[in-house]
C-alpha cells in the first residue's frame, strides 16, 4: 500500500540512518572509551576508532574499585524487588481478573496514580522513615523502594497478560475440583509464563536503573548500586574517563541484553491505555 | 482438563464469569498484599511528605508551623526561577519528543527492512538507565576532549571548544538536548503501535481519489493519531516534569540554577540544605501540578471506567 519512489526510499533511509547515528553514536562512544588504553583517552584529536583494544579499565574497576560490589548490590535489590513485586503482583492480577471486584476501576486509577508520584517527593519521607527504623544503608530499604514503583506496574503487565487467558479454563480446572490457588499456581501462570517473564525483566530492568532512591539510602559506599557508584566517580577530582565508560558499559550491557528479549512486550506494557486496543 | 464431568459437588450454574457465588469475597484476598504493601510503601510516605511540609525540622525536633513553608517557598525568587526553568525544560523536550518521536515512527513504518532491529536500536537510549546515559554525555560533552567539541570544531561550527556546562544557557540547552536523546523513543515507541491501528483501506481509497502524501498525512494519518499523540504528550510531560536523574548527574541544578527545574530545587533543598520542611512542600506543589496532568490523562483515556464496567 505504501509505495515510495526510489528516490523517496533513498532518502527516507538517509534519514532514518542520520537519526540512528545520533541515537548510538553515545554508546559507541562509551564502548570506544572503555576499551582504549589509558594512554589514548586524552588524545587530541580523539581516536574514533582505536586498534589497542585494552581491558585495562576493567581490570581496575573490578580489582582496585569496589565495582563487583556494587554489581552485586544492584543485582540483589533488583532481583529482590523483582520477585516481591511478581509474587504480589500474580495475586493481585490474579484477583483483578477473576473476581468481581467492588470499586476495581478505582483501585486501577490508584494504581496508576502511584506510577505518577514524583519520586524526589517521596524520597523526602523515605530517607526519614527508613532513618527511624535504622534501614539506612541495607538492601531492605532499597527492595521495599524500589517495589513501591515496580508494584504498580507489574500489576497493570499482569492484567493485561492475565485477561488474555479465558475464563472458562479456571471454570474447568475448579469444576474439577481445584482450589483458587491451585488454579492459579497449575494452571494459570504456567499459561502465563510469557507474560510473567516479561514483566519480571521489566521490573528487573526499572529497579537496576534506578538512581536518585539508592543515592539517598545509601551513604556506606559498600552499599552502593551501580548507579550511584557511576556518579561517585564523576565527582572525583580527576576522573578516569575509561574506567568511567568501562563501569557505564557494566550498568548497559545487561539492559541491552535484556531489552532484546523484552521488546515485544513493550508496547503493551507501557502504553497501557495510550493506544487504544 | 475437560469440563464436561459435572460430578463435582458445585452446580454448573453457580459460576458467573465472574468467579462463583459462594467466593465472591475472595477476590479481596488475592488484592490485599499489593494494597497493605502500597498502603505502607506509598500511601503513609505520602502522608508523611504531607505532614513533613508543615513541619519545621531542626535535627531531630520538628514543630507544626502551618502554611509556613508554602509561604516561604512562595515568597523566595529562587522557587519561581525553578518554576520557570522547568517550564522551559518540560515544553521544549516534550515538543521536541513529540515530532521528532512522530518523524521516526512515520519513517519506520515506511519501511520493511530491518524493521524490529531499527526499533530496537532507537530505543536503546530510553532502556538505558537515565543516570547511565548522562555520564556518557558527560564524557561527549567534556571541554577539553570531549567528541562534541572535536566534532564541532571540525566542521567549523564553533572556532574554540566550549565548557558546555560551565555557562548558564549551553547548561540549559545540553541537559535540555540529552533529555530530548532519552525521550524521543518513547513517543516514537506509541506512534508506531498507532500507526499500526490506522486501516489499510483508508490509504487505498485516498489513493485511487489521488490524494498526495501530505493529504494522506493530513487528513488520514494525524485524525487517526491525535487521540494517541495527545495522550503521549500528557504522559511524557508528566515524566518529564518530575525526572531528576539526567540534571542530578549532569549539572545538579547549575551553573547559578540555570537548570534547576522542580525537582532538583527540591532534591537540593533537602539533602543539599537539609530544609525537609521546604523542600516537602516544593514536593507537594510539584505532586499538585503532576494532577493536572494526571487528571487530563484520566479525563482522555477514561482509565478506570471500563474496569466498572467489566
Amino acid at each position: 500500500m505504501n509505495r515510495t519512489s526510489p528516490l523517496g526510499q533513498a532518502g527516507l533511509w538517509i534519514a532514518i540512518l542520520i537519526a540512528a547515528l545520533v541515537t548510538i553514536f553515545p554508546f559507541y562512544w562509551m564502548l570506544n572509551t572503555a576499551l582504549k588504553p589509558q594512554s589514548e583517552v586524552f588524545l587530541s584529536p580523539p581516536a574514533f576508532y582505536s586498534a589497542n583494544w585494552s581491558f585495562d579499565a576493567f581490570r581496575t574497576l573490578l580489582l582496585e574499585r569496589p565495582f563487583a560490589r556494587y554489581f552485586m548490590n544492584s543485582l540483589i535489590v533488583s532481583l529482590g524487588s523483582t520477585l516481591l513485586s511478581v509474587a504480589l503482583a500474580t495475586f493481585a492480577a490474579y484477583g483483578f481478573t477473576r473476581f468481581h471486584i467492588k470499586g476495581a476501576g478505582a483501585l486501577i486509577v490508584f494504581l496508576l496514580f502511584t506510577k505518577m508520584l514524583p519520586e524526589t517527593l517521596l524520597i523526602i519521607p523515605y530517607f526519614r522513615l527508613m532513618s527511624e527504623l535504622g534501614l539506612i544503608n541495607s538492601h531492605l530499604s532499597l527492595i521495599l523502594a524500589y517495589s513501591s514503583f515496580a508494584l504498580p506496574f507489574s500489576v497493570w503487565m499482569l492484567i493485561g497478560f492475565f485477561r488474555s487467558i479465558p475464563l472458562e479454563i479456571d471454570e474447568a480446572a475448579i469444576v474439577d475440583g481445584a482450589s483458587r490457588i491451585t488454579t492459579l499456581w497449575r494452571v494459570i501462570l504456567p499459561l502465563a509464563r510469557p507474560g510473567l517473564v516479561a514483566v519480571a525483566l521489566f521490573t528487573f530492568l526499572i529497579s537496576w536503573n534506578a538512581y536518585v532512591w539508592a543515592l539517598v539510602l545509601t551513604t556506606d559506599p559498600s552499599m552502593f548500586v551501580l548507579s550511584v557508584g557511576i556518579a561517585n566517580m564523576v565527582g572525583e577530582y580527576r576522573v578516569q574517563w575509561n574506567e568511567l565508560m568501562a563501569a557505564a558499559m557494566i550498568a548497559a550491557v545487561p539492559v541491552m541484553v535484556m531489552f532484546a528479549f523484552l521488546e515485544r512486550h513493550l508496547v503493551n506494557a507501557l502504553t497501557a491505555g495510550a493506544v487504544k486496543g | 482438563m475437560s469440563n464436561t464431568t459435572t460430578t463435582t459437588n458445585i452446580p454448573a450454574r453457580a459460576w458467573t464469569g465472574r468467579g462463583l457465588a459462594r467466593e465472591r469475597w475472595h477476590g479481596y484476598l488475592f488484592l490485599a498484599p499489593t494494597l497493605l504493601f502500597l498502603a505502607a510503601v506509598i500511601v503513609l510516605p505520602l502522608f508523611h511528605a504531607f505532614w513533613t511540609s508543615f513541619q519545621r525540622i531542626r535535627g531531630l525536633t520538628s514543630t507544626f508551623v502551618g502554611f509556613a513553608n508554602y509561604v516561604r517557598v512562595m515568597e523566595d525568587e529562587a522557587f519561581w526561577h525553578s518554576l520557570r526553568v522547568s517550564l522551559g525544560f518540560v515544553s521544549i523536550s516534550v515538543v521536541a519528543h513529540v515530532a521528532l518521536g512522530l518523524l521516526l515512527a512515520l519513517a519506520l513504518n515506511k519501511i520493511t527492512f530491518a524493521r524490529t532491529a531499527l526499533r530496537v536500536l532507537f530505543l536503546t537510549p530510553w532502556m538505558v538507565a537515565a543516570a547511565v546515559g548522562a555520564t556518557i554525555w558527560l564524557w561527549l560533552l567534556e571541554p577539553q576532549f570531549g567528541v562534541v567539541n572535536y566534532i564541532l570544531q571540525s566542521a567549523g561550527i564553533i572556532s574554540a571548544p566550549i565548557a558546555w556546562l560551565g555557562t548558564p544557557g549551553t547548561a540549559f540547552a545540553a541537559v535540555t538536548t540529552v533529555e530530548i536523546w532519552r525521550g524521543v523513543p518513547f513517543i516514537m515507541l506509541l506512534t508506531l503501535a498507532g500507526l499500526q491501528t490506522i486501516p489499510a483501506e483508508q490509504y487505498e481509497a485516498a489513493e485511487i481519489d489521488g490524494a498526495t502524501p501530505w493529504q494522506k498525512f493530513r487528513h488520514i494519518t494525524l485524525p487517526n493519531l491525535k487521540y494517541l499523540l495527545v495522550v503521549a504528550s500528557t504522559l511524557d510531560i508528566i515524566n518529564v516534569v518530575r525526572h531528576y536523574d539526567i540534571i542530578g548527574i549532569m549539572t545538579g541544578g547549575g551553573p547559578a540554577g540555570a537548570t534547576e527545574v522542580l525537582p532538583a530545587l527540591l532534591y537540593n533543598t533537602a539533602f543539599r540544605a537539609n530544609r525537609f520542611g521546604e523542600a516537602a512542600a516544593i514536593g507537594v506543589l510539584l505532586l499538585l501540578m503532576v494532577l493536572v496532568f494526571a487528571a487530563m490523562y484520566l479525563r482522555i483515556t477514561r482509565v478506570g471506567q471500563e474496569d466498572d464496567r467489566r
